[in-house]
């Protein structure tokens, strides 16, 4: 949304979208003379407010938050009933990045899905034929066990192996060289996430060379504010209330200038560096709008290089 | 066929795929109570069934899924005689949409052609006021099926054909690693919701729906519910079904015609409209044709009663009389024969009055024992998913005969919903959940829907003999006739062109 779109807005909406979004954001402000990746270096070295362990990317006011929504994981009417909608594009949008791999075919995959929540995303990965195994690991105590619950209701998803469930943080996951992933995903987490710089390194360790670290989240704009704060949670309700800090949100362009700060990660433009931004359409669904990353709702996949340790 | 049993289901799972598949197709075991897991159980074996199951099986995202097709009658033995000279008077007109899904899934190659025989022209008219419209072949071409309206083909073939193709699907090399049991001659005696989980850490059955049969227990992630208008499934899951009954029963006979035709002949299906209800003769291979007639109770019951040279005479004058003969001659007090009503009335009978078209053939026989009746309803489910369940063809939707839609739909069904489990199996979605079932129920309840509708208002509109809605309907016909562009239109949905 242009700055004469939000003009065009009711007086008291306008208002408010100026407020809340235009006031707390430094980052943007201060985006012509710093890079931009600063919003995530500053964030890892400041001190929150909410306690955590010093290893842990572990927001502990999310924790809670979470714990309080776990039973409505599966309900197809329920909050997390976007989250549904959106999982298809989730694997296109892998199939988008693998599809630069010159891979062999019969090499199945292994999946770590951090931030698993309920399950939607490693469920479904679980049962690709492509896939080898899906490890899924949540903190919150509450959504690992709804997790677990629903994974007893389908058999397939029970064979040894195939989907693993631990209640863990990254930091705290053992890493050990044949235990390393293929895909590391990362859908809606960053958000949710107060200091993402070393908690996305901490991913990274877990890639194999070669692999994808794959994620979804929001840009930090007037629109993604506007749309997932207040029309989603304030006026609609279709997200529950207190689900994002909008402050959290990050640019695509500050994802992509982070990793090429990451010497394990390389970033060149479609084979190695995906972007595909996506808008939700009510009574449509999502849809990918090209452009759209630079203001709402995207996804991104930057790869590990092949002669990475 | 014998289903099987896992003794140590935990320890099955355990194994790696192939082998588990492997044991789960040869180990034969009796564990009462412990039922075989399924990945989509189809009940009824009828057209929609059968082509569901053969499009799973024909898809490479989905040939991996174990099926299985239950039928309570004999459909593996029972085929359709080659005798050429008689033909089975359940027929359905294949619409070049469905033959299109058959060709896809590879059923059309198992049909056999000779008893098959498309029709190129349509002539329609009103029985009350003779407007007419007739639909030309639209650039037709012999040996093609550009320009073909429909392909009348009897059921039999059908379903012979797809279960041939389900076969070649699932056995030999090409049927390496695809299951799909074909559990016939079985009853469902009920279908109940799994057992609670025996203890925290096994494997929770307890929203799976369990087919209990004849033969063992089957636990279908999901159950597809093709088994007819009186559906068991939809039963289970507790969907309501609204609609009505006509008053009218469907009279349908296998007939003979003077005329043999050669097998590329441009064929034309005739439908007249009656005030009790719509009659249609439809070509079949050389001499054939099919008849469906919309009658009331009382005329059906009679037309069953006589003889086959009166029968014969009785259709014919409901083509070629004036409405108020054909009530007369089938009314309770008529003391003379129909041969012998038809054969005076008819010559005094202007072609011009009634609307005959001049291509309208002569029928002279009738094929002993095929002439039967069945009540005429329209019914629609409020909706065709459930939690692990979908409901295609019949068990969705019954609707009146005068379109020869029936079939199609669920035809057109059965592929909706193997498309939405393709998506859904390449996307990781559990096929029986909503989130993989929704697409299937919005896209073919509206359509369905739709064209319920219009059947459905196209009876009302021609069951009318009162004067104004005479005129109007007969206006609305010659309108049509006029403006070529909409007569190709209505041929075009008729052919259900999308």
């Amino acid at each position: 949304m242009s700055l004469a779109e939000v003009l065009r807005l009711p007086v008291a909406l306008r208002r408010a979208t100026l407020t809340k979004a235009f006031i707390p954001q430094p980052i943007l402000a201060s985006r012509a003379y710093t890079p931009t990746f600063q919003h995530l270096q500053r964030r890892h070295g400041t001190t929150d407010a909410a306690p955590h362990t010093t290893s842990s990317s572990v927001n502990h006011t999310e924790v809670s938050h979470f714990n309080a929504l776990a039973s409505s994981w599966w309900d197809p009417q329920g909050s997390s009933r976007l989250l549904h909608l959106m999982n298809p594009l989730r694997h296109r949008f892998i199939r988008r990045c693998l599809a630069y791999d010159d891979r062999d075919e019969a090499q199945k995959l292994r999946y770590l899905d951090i931030g698993c929540g309920g399950g939607i995303f490693a469920e479904s990965a679980a049962r690709l034929s492509t896939t080898r195994s899906v490890t899924a690991i949540d903190p919150t105590p509450e959504v690992i066990a709804v997790a677990k619950r629903h994974q007893r209701t389908d058999p397939s998803l029970l064979e040894a192996g195939r989907l693993t469930y631990l209640n863990t943080a990254i930091e705290d996951l053992p890493n050990h060289d044949d235990g390393r992933y293929d895909i590391i995903t990362l859908f809606e987490v960053i958000e949710h996430i107060q200091r993402p710089s070393p908690f996305l390194q901490s991913c990274i360790s877990h890639l194999k060379p070669g692999g994808w670290l794959i994620g979804s989240t929001i840009a930090r704009t007037p629109v993604s504010w506007f749309t997932t704060k207040l029309v989603a949670e304030d006026l609609l309700r279709i997200v529950p209330r207190g689900t994002h800090n909008w402050n959290q949100y990050i640019q695509p362009q500050e994802m992509r200038d982070w990793a090429r700060m990451q010497p394990e990660l390389s970033t060149s433009d479609g084979i190695d560096w995906q972007v595909m931004g996506v808008v939700y359409v009510p009574g449509v669904g999502w849809r990918q709008v090209k452009g759209s990353e630079a203001w709402g709702n995207y996804f991104f996949g930057v790869r590990k290089r092949w002669d990475a340790e | 066929m014998a289903l099987t049993r896992s003794v140590a289901f935990r320890k099955l799972l355990a194994l790696p795929p192939d082998v588990r598949r492997r044991l789960w197709s040869s180990a034969v075991s009796v564990t009462p109570g412990k039922p075989d897991i399924y990945d989509v159980v189809c009940i009824g074996g009828g057209p929609a069934g059968l082509s569901f199951a053969s499009a799973l099986k024909a898809h490479s995202a989905t040939r991996a899924l174990k099926v299985a097709l239950i039928d309570a009658q004999d459909i593996t033995t029972s085929r359709t005689g080659n005798d050429g000279d008689a033909y089975s008077n359940r027929c359905s007109s294949l619409t070049p949409a469905s033959s299109r899904f058959l060709r896809k899934i590879g059923a059309w190659d198992h049909i056999n052609t000779g008893r098959v025989q498309p029709y190129h022209a349509m002539d329609v008219w009103d029985g009350v006021s003779g407007s007419k419209i007739h639909f030309d072949p639209r650039r037709y071409e012999a040996g093609s099926d550009y320009g073909v309206v429909a392909t009348m083909c009897e059921n039999g073939n059908l379903t012979a054909a797809l279960l041939q193709r389900l076969q070649a699907l699932t056995t030999g090399d090409a049927g390496a690693g695809s299951v799909c049991d074909i559990l016939d001659k079985t009853k469902v005696e009920s279908i109940e919701l799994g057992p609670q989980p025996e203890t925290e850490e096994t494997v929770d059955l307890s929203q799976w729906p369990i087919v209990m049969t004849s033969q063992g227990q089957l636990a279908a992630r999901l159950l597809v519910g093709a088994d007819g208008a009186n559906s068991p499934v939809r039963q289970f899951v507790d969907i309501p079904s609204h609609g009505w009954d006509y008053g009218q029963h469907g009279v349908v006979a296998t007939l003979e015609l003077e005329q043999t035709f050669a097998a590329d002949e441009v064929r034309t299906a005739f439908q007249r409209f009656l005030p009790t209800g719509p009659i249609a003769l439809l070509p079949l291979p050389g001499n054939k044709a099919s008849l469906v007639w919309s009658t009331s109770p009382q005329h059906a019951a009679k037309l069953k009663q006589l003889p086959p040279n009166d029968f014969v005479a009785m259709v014919s004058a409901a083509f070629r009389l004036m409405p108020v003969d054909v009530n007369f001659m089938l009314s309770p007090d008529m003391a003379v024969t129909p041969s012998e009503e038809l054969r005076w009335r008819e010559p005094a009978t202007s072609p011009s009055s009634t609307g005959l078209p001049s291509t309208f053939p002569w029928i002279t026989g009738v094929q002993e024992g095929s002439i039967a009746s069945f009540p005429l309803r329209m019914r629609h489910a409020d909706t065709y998913t459930g939690h692990r369940v979908a409901l295609i063809g019949d068990a969705a939707h019954t609707i009146h005969p005068l379109a020869g839609q029936g079939l199609n739909l669920g035809l057109a069904d059965a592929e909706a919903l193997a498309n939405q489990i393709t998506y859904g199996m390449e996307h990781g979605m559990d096929i029986g959940s909503s989130w993989c079932l929704d697409g299937y129920n919005s896209e073919r309840w509206a359509a369905n829907n739709a064209m319920l509708g219009v059947v459905d208002k196209l009876q009302k509109l021609y069951s009318a003999s009162a004067g104004p809605v005479v005129w109007s309907r007969s206006l609305g016909l010659e309108a049509v006739e006029r403006m070529s562009w909409v007569k190709g239109a209505l041929m075009g949905v008729a052919a259900g062109a999308k």
